[in-house]
């Protein structure tokens, strides 16, 4: 720490100018040979990705977030193979069958039972699947009164598959729902994180081309941009797809085309912010090359933005396509996603509502787990962010 | 002030004239006929037909007709969603409904939602802040649509307080409005969330600042220094939102209108689209774009009004 030309006094102090005027035979050289008698530091060093990762796993409920998200993705990986039955299969015998999983229907819960409100005259054809009688009541129609009695009825002893399990029940054509909506969340994921890789290397390359090189380059793109945002998003999304029909492919186009710019204007931002400080000028005196200024030195400041901002993508890709569903312009008919299980369980809500259920929970799982995640990643990154 | 104005004008008119451009061209080049009527026409009374809607001349003279038309105000006619019925008209009478959906939504989610950001902003870091928060955050991530389902079943088919769809009166009554309640909670929830959050982030920080202290030094009661110091600055990053509450019609109520059958303009241009209705899409999109880039510019300037220390015009990036 110190050279060998300067004079210290015992505690280490550099020597002022009363001392340094008596003669010099009183001091004795320091050598950097000898031992110096300080404490070394017992401690190791801590990276930056090290600080971050050590603030991360202090939050519980970020931690508890990634495991949500980790099992979800965990289950579209192999749930669909779980079930006996495939996404695809059809069985009209057992259609809008209701969800029935062995242990749960023990305790009376997804036991394979609907309330159905039947004539009592018609009783006797229920005779032998009836669990519960809840209710008798007489209305009155047109066609005079009539007795009625609502009966919860074990509707897999009625179509005689006492041995079948569907855990999620079946829709309207009889496909099993367990293995559709992981198939469905599956599809959804792969758009998402494509969405967002695509969008994150387009928006990174444009993002550091306008806000290292600005002037007119920058210009011009910007207003580009400006007309491409500027677009209302849903008719250019319905134009789209109906010029590119409405496959993955084409629904990830869609996402991409507007999406990019966020993550180029944040890039850009930083670029602004950092291309004139002392660091980068003297990578520049040294001789390195834009694109490695661009991308080794100025870039990785912009590195928690980004990874926070794409771990918030991922939930608003999800929910957009969910969105587009509802309209009929999401995925392609037999190919589930989760917005597509949502819209057709919505068109039967007041019947079969367990339809839309499993959906509803997965769809508000990962976003809720997403949005926890992202902002916990914001403030491992960005302490001072935090609120 | 004004020049900076003058010049955001100039450019949302380039910008407009550009996406005029682009939508025109991708509408026309959609595959399909405007006019597939029936295998059976005649072709004597196509070719008529396409000859007085200049439709057999090429795509940049037919784009030529169509700006010519614009320039004097006039949008057309729909041609298959309400045929012959001006564009004009068409866009106004859909307007109605999303409208009043939107102001409703706009009047509840305001009030709900700075009432909930200031007291969580104040009580920062009690138990009813934490609660006040979760709540916030689980509103944030259930999606709208889920939440009009679960509405629909339970308070319309289970509970049977409201109706389950939207009432068919065309005026405004009670049994209207009545039947708009649940359309309107389903569109407030996630705003209000939103609002709450960031006025709880805002006015948090604001009430750290120098100036709260000297305000209360000065003698003014706590709910003075909230309303008169506090809130104002914490209002002005909320003020684009607050300004798109009462602009954007568009918003993203059309799932919301799919689910409780609202005849609005988003699912009148769904059709258009579908019909090829071209005149009928390009009004409604203009129309979109126009309310887009006026809002951006208000909200721009809108900055400036309330927070004068905000320069207009100056250097975008530093």
């Amino acid at each position: 720490m110190n050279n060998d030309k300067t004079l210290l006094m015992a505690n280490g102090q550099p020597a002022g100018d009363e001392i340094m005027n008596k003669s010099a035979e009183k001091f004795e050289r320091f050598q950097r040979e000898e031992k110096i008698h300080d404490v070394e530091f017992k401690t190791e060093a801590v990276s930056y990705i090290k600080d971050v990762w050590r603030r991360f796993k202090r939050d519980k409920v970020t931690v508890t977030a990634t495991f949500i998200i980790l099992i979800i993705v965990f289950m579209a990986i192999i749930g669909p193979g779980m079930s006996k039955y495939d996404y695809l299969e059809q069985n009209l015998a057992l259609k809008n069958m209701p969800p029935r999983i062995p242990v749960l229907e023990d305790i009376g819960i997804l036991d394979g039972t609907r309330v159905l409100t039947v004539q009592v005259s018609n009783l006797d054809n229920y005779a032998d699947c009836i669990v519960k009688e809840l209710d008798r009541f007489t209305t009155s129609s047109a066609f005079g009164k009539s007795e009625m009695a609502k009966i919860k009825v074990d509707i897999y002893k009625q179509r005689g598959a006492e041995d079948v399990y569907y855990w999620f029940g079946t829709d309207n054509i009889g496909r099993d729902l367990f293995s559709r909506l992981w198939q469905g969340t599956r599809v959804s994921l792969i758009m998402a994180f494509s969405v967002v890789v695509i969008n994150l290397s387009i928006g990174l390359v444009v993002g550091s081309i306008c806000g290292y090189y600005g002037g007119w380059v920058d210009l011009i793109i910007q207003r580009i941009m400006d007309v491409i945002w500027n677009i209302p998003s849903l008719p250019l999304t319905i134009l789209l797809i109906m010029l590119f029909g409405s496959g993955i492919t084409s629904l990830v186009l869609v996402f991409c085309l507007t999406g990019w710019m966020g993550t180029a204007n944040s890039v850009r931002m930083q670029f602004y912010r950092y291309k004139n400080r002392e660091y980068v000028l003297a990578a520049r005196t040294m001789g390195a090359s834009d694109i490695k200024i661009m991308f080794r030195h100025i870039l990785p400041n912009a590195i928690g933005t980004i990874i926070t901002s794409c771990a918030l993508a991922v939930p608003n890709v999800v929910f957009q396509e969910a969105g587009l569903s509802y309209l009929g312009l999401g995925v392609q008919a037999p190919n589930p996603s989760i917005g597509m299980l949502l819209s057709d369980g919505q068109k039967v809500l007041m019947d079969y509502p367990y339809m839309i259920l499993f959906p509803s929970i997965i769809i508000i799982a990962l976003m809720l787990a997403f949005n926890l995640f992202g902002n916990g990643l914001r403030d491992a990154f960005n302490p001072n962010l935090r609120q | 002030m004004l020049r900076y104005t003058l010049q955001r004008l100039v450019a949302a008119c380039f910008t407009m004239l550009v996406i005029i451009v682009v939508v025109f061209f991708v509408l026309h080049s959609m595959p399909g006929d405007i006019l597939d009527l029936s295998p059976k026409l005649d072709p004597a009374i196509r070719q008529a037909m396409l000859s007085k809607y200049h439709l057999d001349e090429p795509l940049i003279v037919q784009f030529g007709y169509t700006m010519r038309d614009y320039l004097h105000l006039d949008f057309g006619y729909s041609l298959k969603v309400r045929p012959g019925v001006p564009v004009f008209d068409v866009i106004l009478e859909r307007l109605a409904i999303t409208i009043q959906l939107n102001y409703f939504a706009a009047f509840f989610i305001l009030p709900v939602g700075m009432i909930f950001g200031i007291t969580m902003a104040i009580k920062k870091d009690s138990l009813y802040d934490v609660i006040a928060s979760s709540v916030v955050i689980l509103l944030i991530s259930v999606p709208s649509f889920v939440l009009a389902a679960v509405m629909q079943y339970y308070l319309g088919f289970k509970l049977e307080w409201f109706p389950l769809v939207l009432a068919t009166e065309h005026k405004l009554t009670w049994t209207k409005f009545y039947s708009m309640i649940m359309p309107i909670l389903a569109l407030s929830f996630g705003s209000i969330a939103s609002i709450a959050r960031t006025l709880r982030a805002e006015l948090a920080e604001v009430l750290t600042m120098d100036f709260m202290l000297l305000a209360k030094a000065k003698g003014l009661t706590y709910g003075q220094t909230i309303t008169g110091h506090a809130l104002r600055n914490a209002c002005v990053p909320l003020s684009a939102t607050f300004l798109y509450l009462f602009l954007g019609v568009l918003s993203s109520s059309l799932v919301i209108e799919q689910i409780f059958g609202v005849p609005g303009l988003s699912k009148t241009m769904i059709s258009a689209i579908n019909g090829k209705d071209h005149w009928l899409t390009m009004g409604i999109v203009i129309f979109y774009v126009m309310i887009g880039l006026l809002m951006a510019i208000l909200a721009d300037l809108s900055y400036g009004v309330i927070d004068p220390r905000i320069r207009m015009g100056g250097k975008k990036d530093e």
